[in-house]
């Protein structure tokens, strides 16, 4: 119990996100861009960053009386300027061809000019704002879905929400929209949230309504596991859109067009705590460990996040198969005549059979003792090599081994670990970890 | 009791208005406590406040009766014209009306059975809570129908307890007897909460999973072999 306690100051709650993250870096102006949904754009535009295009803008009623509903496209989105959390969004996705020429829903249903006036009046007058503070309307390109991510989404365009903090991109999850949720990617209308692993991009747990969920509502398909396309240049996107909007803790919605690519969707100052749920982890360590850096280049800000937030999909790889997951590369401590312990590096060779050790080692070590022989086939023809017992921690697991010894004197490792100890390893040739380290007897 | 309350007490302030006066940041700390340390979330600080008082005036049997009503039949109201599009402000007068009638109905009905309690309710009271109908129905468009539910649910139950503080007979001589210990103290602690950054009582619950699935730096994970 005392843990749990001990524990929970790692979790962001409500009260220190006001008062730690968006009072001291979120300043009004900061506000006004991110809480204005045209400026927003307009501003993120203008420094060539992607963003929906605005077909039109009706400002009051007298526009809307005048306005020239012919020149509205087939397809198209109709938004409040300050709407909050999705409300008041009305999309259509064709358009009949039949007089009077209506427009038709996701749903099917039909949307006539006099429900666009309706819709409209309702967002001029505020029904939808923050304040409910007399509005602005505009009709926006519709976001095309991405064939991957139908499947998995309900009549709606899921998109990617980025936590971002002093241009580091702190933690991510993909927001699908559901039946629950009417089509809308916000999860407190019962959206779905995912866990995005921030090094691969690779989707992780999956919440709805703050509880976790493995498929796809009524179906089999497992919400994990999800590749997100253009990962990098996702990450890229937002913390661009934060040097520019300098907003300094910020949430980013990142929609992918099936032809444009992402497109920011949404800056928001008042993000959303569930992400840490759907991540299985706390934001304020990592909040913490971003503090103060100094980020000149964005790819370095990228470099960070998948660097320091990464890895994830690593560890749970380890949780489902039990097995650690190691690289080609692994420093282990090999166990003397004593039982004390020496590090040294290792080569992780699964094109071996079995563990090899150097010679001159093992008899530093005092534990060259043969306790067997074996004739091996080598590329310089038959050997008869020594065997010796060996024992050996790899990533914190304790190795007891036959292994072979032989003059290694020439070769960059001192041990090279074979498949016969590699059974309770995953490999992963890509986690290359101490390259130009010399090798070291302590 | 405090001098400078006894002088206003003997010019003629009623005893009444002083409790009232001083209650005010007593009932404000709780409500502000119950959002920055349980989790609440509540309708701001003026809905549960004025419930509190409204109900104080009417007396807790009527005064739910009354909010009661006044819910239902704003909520039935809403949903019935919702078909005929109206704008906001003429259709929330229309929900007026129809809670203004309704209570209407309650009085008669206490006239009838002769209910002098619910007859004689102050009506500046009821007047306050009938124009709450459109905050709560501004919640139901905005949060949708179980969210707007529950949000009124907690909102009825922290105005029940500012009612009983508020109405606590040894409070009332306390806060006559130290008037500005009361206002001092409710300075000191909403400056301590608003300042506070931990965790609300909520969100432990909230985040319980995540909690679980932290693992402290200090403390060596325990391998699985």
């Amino acid at each position: 119990m005392f843990d749990f306690f001990e524990k929970s100051h790692q979790i962001l709650g409500m009260n220190a996100r006001i008062l730690a993250y968006m009072r001291p870096s979120n300043s009004l102006r900061a506000i006004r861009i991110a809480d204005n949904k045209l400026i927003a754009k307009k501003i993120l535009k203008k420094n060539g960053l992607p963003v929906a295009q605005t077909h039109s803008i009706i400002k009051n009623i007298h526009e809307l009386k005048n306005f020239d509903w012919t020149s509205l496209p087939n397809t198209f989105t109709l938004k409040p300027n300050r709407g909050l959390g999705g409300e008041g969004i009305l999309i259509v996705y064709a358009r009949r061809k039949r007089y009077p020429y209506p427009w038709i829903k996701a749903d099917k249903k039909i949307v006539e000019i006099k429900d666009l006036e309706s819709h409209i009046l309702n967002i001029l007058e505020g029904t939808y704002s923050l304040t409910n503070l007399p509005d602005i309307a505009f009709f926006e390109e519709r976001i095309r879905l991405l064939k991957l991510f139908k499947p998995y989404s309900y009549r709606g365009i899921p998109d990617i929400r980025i936590l971002i903090y002093n241009s580091v991109p702190i933690m991510a999850e993909l927001r699908l929209p559901t039946k629950e949720s009417s089509g809308k990617a916000n999860l407190h209308l019962g959206g779905i949230g995912t866990g995005i692993d921030m090094g691969t991009g690779i989707t992780t747990t999956a919440i709805q309504k703050d509880r976790i969920i493995e498929y796809v509502p009524g179906t089999r398909l497992p919400l994990r596991g999800i590749q997100i396309p253009e990962w990098k240049e996702i990450l890229r996107l937002a913390i661009h859109a934060q040097q520019i909007t300098k907003i300094g803790f910020l949430g980013i919605d990142i929609a992918i067009d099936r032809e444009k690519g992402p497109v920011i969707l949404e800056l928001n100052t008042r993000p959303g705590l569930s992400i840490q749920i759907a991540n299985m982890f706390p934001l304020n360590e990592r909040l913490r460990r971003v503090k103060g850096l100094k980020v000149k280049t964005i790819n370095k800000g990228v470099k960070i996040a998948q660097d320091l937030f990464g890895g994830e999909i690593e560890e749970e790889l380890e949780e489902i198969s039990g097995r650690k997951v190691i690289g080609i590369n692994e420093p282990i401590e090999i166990l003397d005549a004593d039982k004390i312990k020496h590090q040294t590096m290792a080569k992780v060779d699964t094109g071996a059979y079995r563990t090899t050790i150097c010679s001159s080692l093992a008899k530093e070590l005092g534990i060259n003792q043969a306790i067997g022989q074996k004739k091996v086939r080598s590329a310089l023809g038959m050997e008869e090599r020594e065997i010796i017992s060996l024992s050996f921690y790899m990533d914190k697991r304790l190795v007891t081994s036959d292994a072979f010894i032989a003059d290694r004197s020439e070769m960059k490792y001192d041990i090279i670990v074979g498949r016969r100890d590699l059974k309770r390893f995953l490999v992963d040739p890509a986690k290359n970890v101490f390259m130009r380290q010399p090798k070291q007897i302590k | 009791m405090s001098p400078l309350i006894q002088y206003m007490i003997n010019q003629g302030v009623p005893q009444e208005t002083l409790i009232l006066l001083l209650m005010l940041p007593i009932v404000a700390t709780i409500i502000a406590f119950s959002r920055q340390i349980i989790g609440i979330r509540g309708f701001g600080i003026y809905t549960p406040l004025i419930i509190a008082f409204a109900f104080l005036a009417t007396g807790l049997k009527y005064g739910l009766v009354f909010f009661i009503t006044i819910i239902l039949v704003g909520t039935l109201t809403r949903l019935f014209i919702r078909k005929f599009r109206l704008l906001y402000l003429p259709r929330m007068a229309i929900a007026l009306t129809a809670v203004a009638l309704a209570i209407l109905i309650i009085i008669h009905l206490g006239a009838y059975t002769q209910k002098t309690g619910l007859i004689t309710s102050s009506i500046f009271a009821i007047l306050i809570m009938i124009t709450l109908v459109e905050k709560f129905l501004a919640t139901q468009i905005e949060k949708g129908g179980k969210g707007a539910i529950f949000v009124t649910i907690e909102t009825l139950i922290l105005s029940i307890i500012c009612y009983f503080v508020a109405s606590w007979s040894l409070l009332q001589v306390f806060v006559l007897e130290h008037p500005f210990l009361v206002i001092f103290l409710a300075v000191v602690i909403n400056i301590f909460l608003g300042k506070w950054t931990g965790l609300r009582l909520s969100e432990y619950f909230r985040f319980r999973k995540v909690i679980k699935d932290i693992e402290l730096p200090k403390k060596k994970r325990l391998g699985k072999i």
